[in-house]
C-alpha cells in the first residue's frame, strides 16, 4: 500500500504539536499508536549543551521522509504515519523529531516506528550543530548509502 | 562570472549546473548555493575537484562527503547535464 494522502510529513520551524499528530493518525480501525519523540538533551560527550541548530536540504529531506513513509506502508501492517522534524534553533528539552505510527496491532507498529527513526537518521539530509559554552561543533553524523554506480543512461522502453 | 570559470571555453561543450553546500561544507566554501559552468563531460567528482581547488579544506572531508544529483544520492562518477542540481552533503545528523 503506498503512502496515503493522509500521512503527514513536514519540516517545522515552530514547536511540534505532538497531540495533534497523534490525533491525526488515530483511526477507528487501529488498536495501537507508537510515538518516537526525540528531544534535545542537555549534554553531549560530557559537555553541557546550550542549544542546537538544525538545517536541512529541505526539498530532498522531505522527499526522503516521504520515501520512508511509503516504505512503512509497503512493509509493515500499519495504518497512519506522521513525521515532523524541527529546523532552526532548538532549546534543551524541545522535540526535534516526532514520528507517530498507528496500526491495528502493536508489533508492526513498534517495528515500523523503529525502522522510521533509524532510517531517517541515516538517510535524510538534515544536520545538527551543537552549541556549547566554549564553541560549537557539527554533530558526528552518518554517511548515507549511495548507489555504487551510475544508473544506466535513459533507454527506450 | 566567477574567476575560476575563466578557463572554461564558451562552447556547446559547456554545461551549467546548480551547486549546493550544506553544514560544515557550506561554512568552508562560504556559500550555500551558486550556478557553476563546467566542461560538457563533467562528473560529480570533477565538480567537487573544481571546488576543492578554490577551497582546499574541502579535501579534508572528501571521504565522508556524499553527493546528490537532482535530489537523489548519486555516485561520484555520475555525469552531469545542464540544469542538474548537485548538492554536497556531509554526514547527516538529523533526528
Amino acid at each position: 500500500m503506498p503512502a496515503t494522502s493522509s500521512d503527514i510529513v513536514r519540516l517545522a520551524r515552530e514547536p511540534i504539536d505532538a497531540q495533534a499528530l497523534v490525533a491525526h493518525v488515530r483511526g477507528a480501525g487501529d488498536g495501537a499508536i507508537v510515538v518516537f519523540d526525540g528531544f534535545v538533551r542537555d549534554h553531549s560527550k560530557n559537555r553541557r549543551t546550550l542549544y542546537l541548530e538544525y538545517e536541512a536540504y529541505e526539498v530532498m529531506a522531505l522527499a526522503k521522509m516521504r520515501e520512508i513513509a511509503t516504505h512503512l506502508h509497503d512493509n509493515f501492517a500499519i495504518d497512519g504515519v506522521a513525521m515532523a522534524h524541527r529546523l532552526g534553533r532548538l532549546e534543551i528539552g524541545e522535540t526535534s523529531i516526532l514520528i507517530v505510527v498507528s496500526g491495528a496491532h502493536r508489533a508492526a507498529t513498534f517495528d515500523a516506528c523503529r525502522y522510521a527513526i533509524d532510517t531517517l537518521k541515516r538517510t535524510v539530509p538534515i544536520w545538527k550543530k551543537e552549541y556549547f559554552e566554549d564553541g560549537s561543533v557539527w554533530a558526528d553524523g552518518e554517511v548515507p548509502p549511495v548507489p555504487a554506480a551510475t544508473p544506466p543512461a535513459e533507454t527506450a522502453s | 562570472m566567477a574567476g575560476y570559470n575563466r578557463n572554461v571555453p564558451q562552447t556547446s561543450q559547456t554545461i551549467r549546473v546548480q551547486v549546493l553546500f550544506f553544514g560544515r561544507l557550506k561554512e568552508i566554501a562560504g556559500l550555500s548555493e551558486e550556478s557553476a559552468e563546467l566542461h560538457g563531460d563533467a562528473s560529480i567528482a570533477s565538480l567537487f575537484a573544481q571546488y576543492a581547488t578554490r577551497y582546499p579544506q574541502l579535501l579534508e572531508y572528501r571521504s565522508s562527503v556524499v553527493a546528490s544529483r537532482n535530489r537523489e544520492f548519486a555516485a561520484w562518477a555520475t555525469p552531469l547535464h545542464t540544469g542538474d542540481e548537485v548538492a554536497f552533503l556531509p554526514p547527516v545528523s538529523g533526528g
